[in-house]
């Protein structure tokens, strides 16, 4: 199939080259999901080759949201990189976040005090459920299931407000950084965090009595979208599109970061390979992350929250008035900004989409010369023709959403 | 006597107004919007149309995905240069009246991104008539821009825009 | 460990253990980490070296792979340093599929060819975009904005990045 169609706009149905013949007899139809589609997530483009109703060959095409946020991290100092890695994957931000600060702090060789760990892995989790719960609200909105979008939010703008209560920001908090984080908890988050744990498997059981045993549900999802192990792992899917299939691997199980190996959770994986098994996974992975939030809230250690390097952070404000040193390492810091040794670095960590990782390399100077995000959605978008060949194209809406690509973190 | 009751009765069931008022107050209440989400900021629209902001109570409840049913565009993320044909295509197959919403930093000015692959801007390429700051801005500065320009609406009754 | 002939140079960098490789035989290097179990390609990505004088680089585009191998979850990083304009290298998509898009992506950022690829074309500028924008000596581009300490140098091509 030649690829000569992007520049046209193409939201009709066109009739494709003579010649192909269907099942049928007749020719095959080239229909284009186009980029502006109420159901493709964000703005991801397909160009389906159908056979009847049947989905014969499947491209996407994406680009349609291409930020150029690399070249703009090459252009910001290293403490302000942070701010645009929230952007890329905008239903993780805290835990793109924590893939930038764990690459940097490789480079520096700095480990942060055991309170930020715990609270790093108290975002990640929140955040975790966050992209769930959006998940999980639209895929049942584009399935008919209007009431989840509402149930799931509701959720959702709990975890906002607590956002907002810890980092002053709804969503893109950057409140991770290299050296710590921004902040240390308030004593009203907390309250927060352990009302929203007591709260939200009830929360979870709402979701399962309005979806898991629905037959509509059911029948839109079993056997959709099957996408067995070995090709999964032959086309380096991760996350819930690997752990659906039933292969058991969880980043924070296996290579754990920030004190995850403290904490006792399972990993949710489901051998039915479909779209069924990975909400099965989700729902799973959902409950998991609550258990892990009220560890870590019973346990929270005392103790700084950022490391003790003034050449990395900035000295607190009262130091100022008494200290001339700290004054010059606040200057350095907020003009210059720190410089990282020459080198570079891998820090991945499990995002709710998989393996969201962070290459970054440096040339001994006050910007990054290289910052790569190595994203999960990109690379879970190409199993997308391999799950959807042979359905019919009105299983396609369900396929896309089990994916459950990020558009932003697809073209960065 | 009869009339004078019958014309008291009936100037109290009977308003009247200008055709201009009414058409505004009824385009104003019922702006449908087009879901043109691109990126962050379409989750807080999202936001807003579920249960606790409820854009619906402001006659926004359809939103529709074909333009050719939306009143209004709320342009929602970041516009890259590839996708910037197409917004324009799709502004176009609005019919008029039709009105867009400039939502956040990266659709109002670029953003915190200044470089190559976006739009500084969606006023670029359509005319915009509320732009919303914040990155991403709340679901209650949505229905505040959406306010404002429910005034400009009813202020416009039918006078054709320029 | 795959055969010492094809390996140049090898190192730990951070806690990653890499190795470098010579162009012409990254492909026979990969195929052989995959077969010794290294079956996971977590990324491949380019590096442009313009201007860089934290080393002495033995050429200016530094081409670089992630494998993993999921049974001993150890990692290892693969570079092989290619000139030209643009520079060519084969491409490794019939041993890892995930490279496909990748290489793409490589391809339209960096102007990097993959020979072999199935289907070699830009993947997220548009089709018709001239120029490889995350090379360095490519602007970084969009308004230019005054009082900002760059604002001069910013918009324009550096000379020495």
């Amino acid at each position: 199939m030649t690829d000569t169609d992007t520049g046209t706009i193409g939201l009709g149905v066109t009739v494709t080259k003579a010649g192909e013949q269907g099942a049928f007899g007749g020719e095959l139809l080239t229909i284009n999901f186009g980029p502006h589609h109420p159901s493709t997530h964000g703005v991801l483009r397909l160009i389906v080759d159908l056979d009847g109703e049947q989905v014969k060959r499947l491209k996407p095409i994406i680009g349609y949201l291409h930020t150029g946020i690399e070249k703009q991290a090459e252009a910001l100092r290293w403490q302000q990189v942070v701010v645009v890695t929230d952007r890329h994957d905008y239903l993780s931000p805290p835990i793109n976040n924590l893939a930038y600060a764990l690459a940097v702090e490789k480079l520096l060789g700095v480990d942060v005090p055991p309170r930020a760990d715990a609270l790093r892995v108290i975002m990640s989790e929140l955040t975790r459920i966050a992209s769930h719960l959006v998940w999980l609200g639209t895929s049942g909105i584009e399935l008919g299931a209007s009431t989840m979008l509402m149930y799931c939010f509701r959720e959702r703008d709990t975890i906002l407000d607590m956002n907002e209560e810890i980092s002053g920001f709804r969503m893109h908090t950057s409140y991770i950084r290299p050296g710590g984080v921004m902040a240390d908890a308030t004593p009203r988050f907390l309250e927060m965090l352990d009302s929203f744990c007591t709260k939200m498997p009830g929360n979870i059981d709402e979701y399962e009595a309005l979806l898991t045993m629905n037959p509509i549900f059911r029948s839109r999802t079993i056997g959709i979208g099957r996408l067995p192990a070995e090709d999964a792992k032959v086309l380096g899917a991760t996350g819930p599109m690997l752990r659906g299939s039933g292969v058991a691997w969880d980043l924070r199980k296996k290579m754990p970061y920030s004190g995850y190996e403290n904490y006792d959770f399972e990993v949710a994986t489901s051998d039915m390979c479909d779209c069924y098994g990975r909400y099965l996974v989700r729902i799973k992975e959902m409950r998991e992350a609550v258990r892990i939030l009220r560890q870590a809230l019973d346990r929270l250690p005392d103790g700084p929250v950022n490391v003790d390097d003034r050449k990395v952070l900035p000295p607190p404000r009262e130091e100022l008035e008494t200290s001339m040193e700290a004054v010059i390492h606040h200057f350095k810091l907020f003009t210059e900004g720190y410089s990282v040794p020459a080198g570079d670095a891998y820090a991945a960590v499990e995002s709710g989409r998989g393996e969201n990782g962070c290459y970054v390399v440096s040339d001994g100077t006050h910007k990054p010369r290289r910052v790569k995000f190595r994203a999960a959605s990109f690379v879970n978008l190409q199993p997308l023709e391999r799950m959807a060949l042979n359905h019919m194209v009105a299983d396609m809406v369900a396929i896309i959403g089990t994916a459950d690509t990020v558009l932003g973190d697809v073209d960065r | 006597m009869g009339v004078e009751a019958l014309a008291e009765s009936l100037g109290q069931n009977i308003l009247t107004t200008t055709l201009g008022k009414l058409i505004g107050w009824g385009r104003g209440n019922s702006v449908w919007p087009l879901q043109f989400g691109l990126a962050c900021c379409a989750i807080e629209m999202i936001h807003t149309a579920t249960a606790s902001v409820d854009i619906a109570r402001f006659g926004s409840e359809a939103m529709r995905a074909s333009p050719r049913q939306a009143d209004m565009m709320i342009v929602s993320g970041r516009v890259s240069q590839k996708m910037a044909p197409i917004l324009r295509t799709i502004y176009d197959q609005m019919p008029e009246p039709k009105w867009v919403i400039s939502m956040g930093a990266c659709a109002s000015t670029g953003g915190v991104f200044n470089n190559y692959a976006l739009l500084q801007g969606v006023d670029k390429i359509v005319p915009v008539d509320v732009y919303i700051p914040g990155c991403p801005p709340r679901p209650e500065d949505l229905l505040n821009a959406l306010m404002i320009l429910q005034e400009r609406i009813k202020a416009q009754g039918i006078t054709p825009r320029s | 460990m795959i055969a010492d002939s094809l390996i140049v140079e090898r190192g730990v960098s951070a806690g990653d253990a890499w190795i470098t490789v010579s162009p012409e035989s990254a492909h026979e290097a990969l195929a052989a980490l995959k077969g010794e179990g290294y079956r996971l390609l977590v990324f491949l990505t380019c590096v442009d070296h313009l201007a860089d004088s934290s080393r002495k680089w033995p050429a200016r585009y530094e081409v670089v792979y992630q494998l993993r191998n999921m049974e001993t979850l150890e990692q290892l990083r693969v570079r092989a340093f290619i000139d030209g304009d643009p520079p060519h290298i084969d491409s490794v998509a019939d041993v890892f599929p995930p490279a496909d898009w990748d290489e793409r992506e490589t391809y339209d950022m960096f102007g990097v060819v993959f020979e072999g690829h199935p289907d070699l074309t830009r993947i997220l500028m548009p089709d018709d975009w001239v120029g490889h924008p995350l090379r360095r000596d490519y602007p970084v581009g969009g308004e230019p904005v005054e009082f900002s300490e760059e604002h001069e140098t910013w918009q324009t091509a550096p000379p020495k990045a």
